[in-house]
């Protein structure tokens, strides 16, 4: 039994040719529109950890802007002669039997007598603060001095990444340090002093990507066509060089508030009263055995935000790492 | 070919053995020379020759114009000026005696450092470094024996690792319990809470070189605008007081004149208006991040005096944590250009420790000093008598209260702790334990301070910690009461003054021996106040060259350079 062949149809007439053209344009409009963006969604929502990181920060965002709505008390508010407490006083959470007569104080009552809980919460705030903007500045000047760097090359690029390797060869805590010691102590300086021992890792990352990219052929033709260096670097190449600096940008804000919670903890960082975690650990740190509460709580929340962090930026990184997308199967919910 | 590699092996071997040998063997530990040893070979006693130290004159400002060996036990202190607090001051342990010889033998330094000779209750056995200070009973002890053999001196910075180590019982005796470790302490049936009543004040210094400060309203506004109360009640342990005066009240004419302004909030801020600012002013509290007994919790303090000066006076204070050193440094000379937490713990009991130290027209301290201030306690030096004493001191006391150069904030109360088995455990009000009467119901006392001594030449030291091993080990002339501050006989039997106060002539103990065995006399007590207080001694050379006390507590060394 032969199937009936369809009849093969008619050749295509010059205006419909026109309306495919017409329609392929529209599609490769969209394409280039979303599809990258898309495309980089889609593989971010199958890494499972970027998953659970962006829903852990996205928490710690609303955190930190509803901290006014969220804390029950002014996170500097001392409250002798407020209510009955006392300085130190352990949790006391009504529903797991704290009298009811008794102030609630979900995460008890610090050293100052103030509401550990609205500290903590506050702190939030501080942290995330410092991460952003310190790992924003060091992305910025990095990725300046590392374009300039890895497109001029020559002797531009010989100074500025020796510089970057003088920066590199000391240990960035211990530069933080000497750089707040220099400075004075402080929460802006701290600041300062982080995003400067950082500035480094971005401008090798964005040197190397640059490096690579202006040697290919769309880079190539767009100096053939005459456009400018400047053009070229900031409109071809960086936009390119974009993922490895997000993936390393994520990575290194938890780092940065690692470091700000060091500083913190040394006296260095955040002064009192400002609810900074690092700080509330140091202050109380001699009363681990007698008040834990005072040490564990705080740091929880820096832990979860290190960790929040780094889950995302591993997924981050295998969502927008080629070759590893290439070689690794991809994961899925 | 074959002998050779044998003979590499066989030497091969034995340099890995020899290795190994020197890896396992611990370190020498610091030995003090044997009690016994220097006395078999010491040649027959020379006939006794009186030594002497003296100054030129008494321009160089010191209070020592001589101190003279009369014979073999009697020595005589010529004064420049009297002293009232001559007997509570020579009791202090850094004017502990060494013998002659020991002293010349090291030239004032070297082994004096890490090996006293003295004529306590224990003598050093070894001193670890990093580790432990081993002491053993003296048997040739002049007073009661020791009750243990062997006492034990360990260390440890933080609070809770000494508690951890009382409670599982690896040591018998710790000091400076954390005020939240009280209660801990005090339910558990093996440990016993000991109440320190060591004489103390913990003020908010303020420098009035610089301004705001050198305004008189603004110095009371801050003095009546801190509610000391609520400090005492919230951030220090039981028993601790709300300063009435600068000196506690245990120590006589300590309390003479009015007392301390109480809080009020209103009125501070109607002073701080007229002084020109009425909505406060920016500045910094200073502090050190060091526990005292006067102030055992410095970060929570500063910030409370933080948050009360803004809530009552609508100053902006940022607090600033030092380093120990630099902050002591800092504050003595003068040169915090803000507020301060400093204090003070008594080193004899006489009132002259506490105000004239810090009040007296020489002390930069807080800025200029005022004379209203210190030709009160000028004249106060000059009395024997505390009762004569009362008007002098009340109206110094006065001068204090309304000049303010800082606020007496606190009298603190501290607490050591001890295992219920160790008898006798207990803080005298001056200086350290004694463990030579405490008895653990076995050979040793175990003793966890918080901190290594620096070196045991206690002439030239001023911390606590080395000073309570010295004080196990050396004795000075007199010692104070186990329950007081009253000066009881220790090396000297007695000690006479004349009609004014000049000239004190002081008895020694007859037939006490040092650890070394030599016999003790008035030369001994020569060599070792002279190598603290006379600059120009060969000896005068000790861990730092500083000799704080002698140059403190005597107004100065005599024969030093311009």
């Amino acid at each position: 039994m032969s199937t009936p062949s369809e009849p093969p149809s008619p050749p295509p007439s010059l205006e419909d040719s026109k309306h495919t053209t017409e329609a392929l344009n529209n599609s490769f409009q969209d394409y280039r529109a979303n599809s990258l963006w898309r495309l980089m969604l889609r593989r971010i929502l199958r890494q499972r950890s970027a998953i659970v990181g962006g829903i852990i920060l996205g928490m710690l965002i609303l955190v930190a802007v509803f901290a006014p709505v969220l804390a029950p008390y002014d996170p500097e508010q001392v409250l002798i002669g407020v209510e009955p407490v006392r300085k130190r006083q352990s949790p006391c959470i009504h529903l797991l039997g704290c009298p009811a007569d008794q102030p609630q104080h979900w995460m008890g009552i610090d050293g100052n007598v103030r509401d550990q809980l609205s500290r903590v919460i506050y702190g939030t705030r501080v942290s995330l603060f410092i991460g952003f903007t310190t790992i924003g500045f060091a992305i910025i000047l990095g990725t300046i001095l590392g374009a300039v760097s890895g497109y001029a090359g020559g002797w531009v690029d010989n100074v500025i990444m020796r510089l970057m390797d003088v920066l590199m060869a000391f240990p960035s805590l211990l530069l933080a340090i000497a750089i707040v010691n220099v400075l004075g102590r402080g929460l802006q300086n701290a600041l300062l002093a982080i995003a400067i021992v950082n500035v480094p890792i971005y401008a090798r990352v964005v040197r190397a990507s640059v490096l690579s990219i202006k040697e290919q052929d769309f880079v190539e033709a767009s100096r053939a066509l005459g456009a400018n260096p400047f053009r070229i670097l900031f409109v071809r190449i960086l936009p390119n060089a974009l993922s490895p600096l997000i993936v390393s940008g994520t990575l290194g804000i938890a780092g940065a508030i690692l470091e700000a919670a060091a500083l913190s903890f040394l006296g260095l960082g955040a002064q009192p009263p400002t609810p900074e975690w690092g700080s509330m650990l140091g202050s109380e740190r001699n009363q681990v055995f007698t008040a834990p509460h005072l040490v564990f709580y705080p740091g929880i929340a820096i832990m979860i935000t290190v960790l929040a962090f780094n889950l995302l930026g591993d997924g981050l990184r295998d969502a927008l790492d080629p070759r590893l997308s290439f070689n690794k199967p991809e994961q899925t919910l | 070919m074959k002998r050779k590699s044998l003979f590499f092996v066989v030497m091969s071997l034995f340099t890995l053995l020899s290795l190994g040998l020197s890896a396992c063997q611990t370190p020498a530990p610091i030995v003090a020379p044997p009690a016994a040893q220097p006395t078999a070979t010491t040649p027959p006693k020379a006939a006794f020759v009186p030594t002497s130290v003296s100054a030129p004159n008494c321009d160089y400002g010191g209070k020592i114009k001589e101190i003279a060996a009369v014979d073999e036990l009697t020595v005589r202190f010529s004064l420049c000026k009297p002293d009232p607090a001559f007997m509570p001051k020579i009791a202090f342990n850094p004017f502990n005696i060494q013998p002659k010889e020991w002293i010349e033998k090291n030239g004032g330094g070297g082994e004096l450092l890490s090996k006293p000779i003295g004529t306590g209750p224990y003598k050093l056995e070894s001193w670890n470094r990093g580790d432990s200070i081993i002491m053993k009973r003296n048997d040739a002890y002049w007073g009661d024996k020791a009750i243990a053999e062997t006492l034990v001196f360990r260390w440890a910075t933080e609070g809770a690792a000494r508690l951890l180590e009382l409670q599982s019982g690896t040591v018998d005796y710790i000091t400076f319990i954390s005020p939240d470790d009280y209660e801990k302490v005090e339910s558990d049936p093996n440990l016993q809470l000991l109440h320190a009543e060591i004489p103390n004040i913990l003020y908010v210094g303020m420098t009035n070189t610089f301004e705001p400060f050198d305004n008189v309203k603004v110095r009371q506004a801050i003095a009546m605008g801190i509610d000391r109360k609520r400090i005492v009640d919230h951030f220090y342990p039981e028993g601790s007081e709300v300063a009435s005066h600068f000196t506690p009240c245990t120590i006589p004419n300590g309390c003479d004149g009015d007392p301390w302004y109480d809080f009020d909030a209103a009125k501070a801020k109607a002073l701080l208006a007229e002084a020109g600012f009425p909505d406060g002013f920016k500045t910094k509290i200073f502090y050190r991040d060091v526990f005292r007994a006067y102030l055992p919790e410095p970060g929570l303090v500063a910030v409370e005096v933080q948050t009360q000066l803004k809530q009552n006076l609508g100053i902006d204070v940022e607090v600033v944590v030092m380093e120990s050193g630099e902050f002591l440094d800092e504050s003595n000379e003068g040169r915090l250009d803000g507020l301060y937490l400093l204090g003070w713990g008594a080193d004899y009991p006489h009132v002259t420790n506490f105000l004239d130290f810090h009040f007296g027209k020489d002390n930069k301290q807080f800025g200029n000093t005022h004379p209203a201030i210190y030709q009160a306690l000028e004249r106060g030096a000059q009395i024997g008598d505390p009762a004569q004493a009362v008007a002098v001191y009340a109206e110094a006391n006065n001068a204090i209260r309304e000049l303010v150069p800082m606020v007496p904030i606190v009298h603190g109360a501290s607490a050591n702790a001890a295992l219920k088995t160790l008898v006798g455990a207990h803080i005298p009000p001056f200086r350290s334990p004694k463990f030579s009467i405490m008895d653990p119901g076995k050979d040793t006392i175990v003793f966890m301070q918080n901190a290594e001594p620096i070196s045991l030449f206690c002439a030239d030291e001023t911390d606590g910690e080395s000073l309570a091993a010295c004080e196990q080990i050396l004795e000075p002339l007199f010692d104070y009461a186990k329950d007081s501050g009253e000066v009881i006989p220790a090396l000297a039997t007695s000690c006479e003054p004349n009609a004014d106060l000049t000239e004190w002539v002081c008895k020694l103990r007859a037939g006490v021996k040092f650890h070394d065995g030599s016999d003790f006399d008035a030369n001994d007590v020569i060599a070792s106040w002279a190598a603290g207080i006379d600059a120009a001694n060969p000896n005068h050379k000790g861990n730092t060259g500083a000799f704080e006390y002698y140059s403190y507590l005597w107004d100065g060394l005599m024969n030093a350079d311009e």
